[in-house]
């Protein structure tokens, strides 16, 4: 495809601009979100054990209910029967007491202990699960949602101009450099066929993740001037049939009936719980679960009521069972979400969001790379302080990150034997980490900072499983769930080899790659013409 | 579009005029991203009344359309044309809504 010249060169001034603004958000947001694609398996890897009583059967789960609202008769207004107890909901039966906020509210669950009494405790769902998510959908900002929230949905829209001003400019040699990857001693035609292939190979993936982020971050004030400019009667959400109240001698099912009849319902869902809402003496049950044939709105699972007498679910908000429009919105959620397909849809999305992550980090090399000050006659000159502070920027925003991540959650096994309020520390050590990080990179430099954080990035990973093996022991407070937290334990390890072995590439690059370069050792002894000696400044 | 360049008649354009266009981009291109979306609620399928799920995507439709009018929006030679162009854009736009909120609302 023929673009002319001076279009192209008009938006690669937009495609850099647009990068060097919002490439390390973005680096933060891929990353954190690439790993909160098992937001689920680490907030069971990270949650203490609990001290109830393993969960009576499911078939039990009613005389549980009863005991749990005879003595706590708040329950009643949001309580839930678990379907499958986990490490992170580790009781038959859960409910919620509420805080200041909607969102801030405190989970309870309950057992039968040997003696058949009843147990109560309150849940320590971990923390650090969701402060992964939170730096992802805050790409990473330390401030309130409602301030990082629209920067965020700034920043996608940056990221969906980085996107069509890119593919502007690689059209044109699309079909001539697509399968071309020119590794050599040409680095930035290396970086340039990396950025290039990689943004290509992705860029639907990519257009859905700016666009939804664009929504993720604005909906509310869309809807305002929606309702505003667009519809004459407020917001059309259509109506549906209030749930029928119950006849006089009809009761709620068991939990274990409901099972079998959602189940023969809704075959290929899996269902996870179910919800009891009691207000004003009407009971209302929703059922949560996942088909991951038709994925989900949700980050993890789907939600859709449910007639507690009868059994019967109103699948309207059910993926698979929706109508056109909203199974086309069903769609946007779930493109974003990965949660269709299952695990491997989920290693996928891991996949693509840490190659994500390197399109933006590669993004920056290339700047640096356009920018660098060539030795000639011998000389090797110092680079640009620009090309220096982004590459110092690069490393310890990117690699802060990195490191941030994996130290607070190498703590998690041993901070709640400590401390009290262990949000708090988890997100104090992610950015005392990271700041620590960007602040080293300005220290040492790009190069010998990048070699260094690496390593330390290999280090905090490692101790990431050494907390689950302490756990083995149970030493100061720790503990290992047996079986389910392998997972989350083994890809920690697996990452260390890999920190490591880019470290090993950055030393190399240091030592024997182009001494004109931010990323060569040699730089100190670089001439500095930015600085000429005192007395030259004039006579130029 | 080369053809045209070879032949000199077109005026090239430059790396000018960022903020002016990046301005309209934002402002113009989320008035017309809001009108076009107000257009398709009420003339795409099932009318305005569609239903809770056709009210999200009419809302979801902003997102592609703002974003899209900000990429394209450095096409414009200098940021008046970007203002002209677009502020008829919406004009015309936000003109054919509020007939369609008198005619059928």
């Amino acid at each position: 495809m023929k673009i002319r010249n001076d279009v192209i060169k008009v938006y690669k001034d937009v495609h850099i601009w647009v990068g060097i603004v919002s490439g390390l958000m973005l680096f933060i947001a891929f990353y954190a979100g690439a790993i909160t694609m098992f937001e689920k398996p680490l907030e069971r890897w990270a949650t203490p054990p609990s001290a109830l009583a393993p969960p009576p059967p499911i078939e039990r789960a009613d005389e549980l209910r009863e005991a749990v609202l005879a003595r706590h008769p708040q329950a009643a207004k949001f309580h839930a029967v678990v379907v499958q107890p986990t490490a992170e909901m580790p009781a038959r039966v859960v409910w919620r007491e509420p805080g200041k906020t909607r969102r801030d509210f405190t989970e309870y669950g309950a057992s039968f202990a040997a003696d058949g009494s009843l147990q109560v405790e309150k849940l320590a769902r971990a923390q650090v699960a969701q402060l992964v998510d939170t730096l992802h959908q805050l790409v990473g900002l330390p401030f309130a949602d409602a301030v990082a929230r629209p920067i965020m949905g700034a920043v996608a829209l940056l990221y969906a101009v980085a996107l069509v001003s890119g593919l502007i400019i690689v059209l044109p040699t699309l079909v001539k450099d697509f399968f071309a990857l020119r590794l050599g001693k040409n680095i930035k035609r290396m970086w340039m066929d990396v950025h290039n292939a990689l943004g290509i190979v992705s860029l639907p993936f990519h257009l859905v993740m700016a666009l939804t982020s664009v929504v993720f971050a604005f909906h509310t004030p869309f809807y305002a001037v929606q309702e505003k400019v667009v519809y004459p009667h407020g917001l059309p959400w259509g109506q549906h049939a209030p749930a029928p109240l119950p006849g006089p001698h009809e009761y709620p099912l068991p939990a274990d009936e409901l099972l079998r009849r959602v189940e023969a319902q809704l075959p290929g869902f899996e269902v996870y719980s179910f919800i009891f809402r009691e207000d004003h003496g009407q009971l209302e049950a929703s059922v949560t679960g996942l088909d991951i044939r038709y994925g989900t709105r949700g980050r993890t699972y789907a939600s859709t009521h449910l007639n507690p007498y009868t059994g019967e679910v109103d699948p309207h908000d059910l993926p698979g069972h929706m109508e056109p429009w909203d199974a086309t919105v069903n769609t946007f959620f779930m493109l974003h979400f990965g949660s269709y397909g299952g695990n491997a849809m989920r290693w996928l999305y891991v996949a693509m969001g840490l190659a994500g992550a390197m399109l933006f980090y590669t993004g920056n090399l290339l700047w640096i790379e356009s920018r660098r000050r060539k030795q000639r006659d011998g000389v090797v000159p110092g680079q640009k302080r620009s090309a220096r502070v982004l590459g110092c920027l690069t490393v310890g925003v990117s690699l802060g990150c990195v490191i941030g991540i994996s130290a607070t959650l190498a703590a998690t096994k041993w901070l709640p034997g400590q401390v009290d309020d262990l949000a708090a520390w988890h997100e104090g050590i992610y950015y005392a980490v990271f700041l620590a990080a960007v602040a080293w990179a300005f220290v040492r430099g790009a190069a010998r900072s990048a070699d260094e954080l690496l390593r330390l990035a290999a280090l905090a990973t490692l101790l990431i499983p050494l907390g689950s093996l302490a756990g083995i022991w149970g030493v100061g407070g720790t503990w290992n769930h047996p079986g389910t937290g392998f997972a989350v334990d083994a890809t920690a390890l697996a990452a260390v080899p890999v920190f490591l072995l880019l470290a090993h590439h950055t030393r190399k690059r240091m030592r024997e790659g182009h001494a004109d370069s931010v990323w060569s050792a040699k730089q100190e002894a670089a001439v500095e013409p930015d600085a000429p000696p005192r007395g030259m400044a004039a006579s130029k | 579009m080369s053809g045209k360049a070879a032949t000199g008649n077109v005026r090239r354009l430059e790396s000018r005029h960022w903020f002016g266009k990046s301005c309209a981009g934002v402002l113009l291109g989320f008035g017309l991203a809001v009108a076009l979306s107000g257009l398709f609620a009420w003339l795409g399928p099932g009318g305005i009344e569609g239903g809770g799920g056709k009210t999200q995507f009419n809302m979801w439709l902003i997102a592609p359309i703002w974003a899209g009018v900000l990429s394209f929006v450095f096409l414009f030679r200098d940021s008046l044309r970007a203002w002209l162009w677009l502020g008829a854009a919406n004009l015309a736009a936000f003109g054919l809504l509020g007939a369609l909120r008198l005619g059928m609302g």
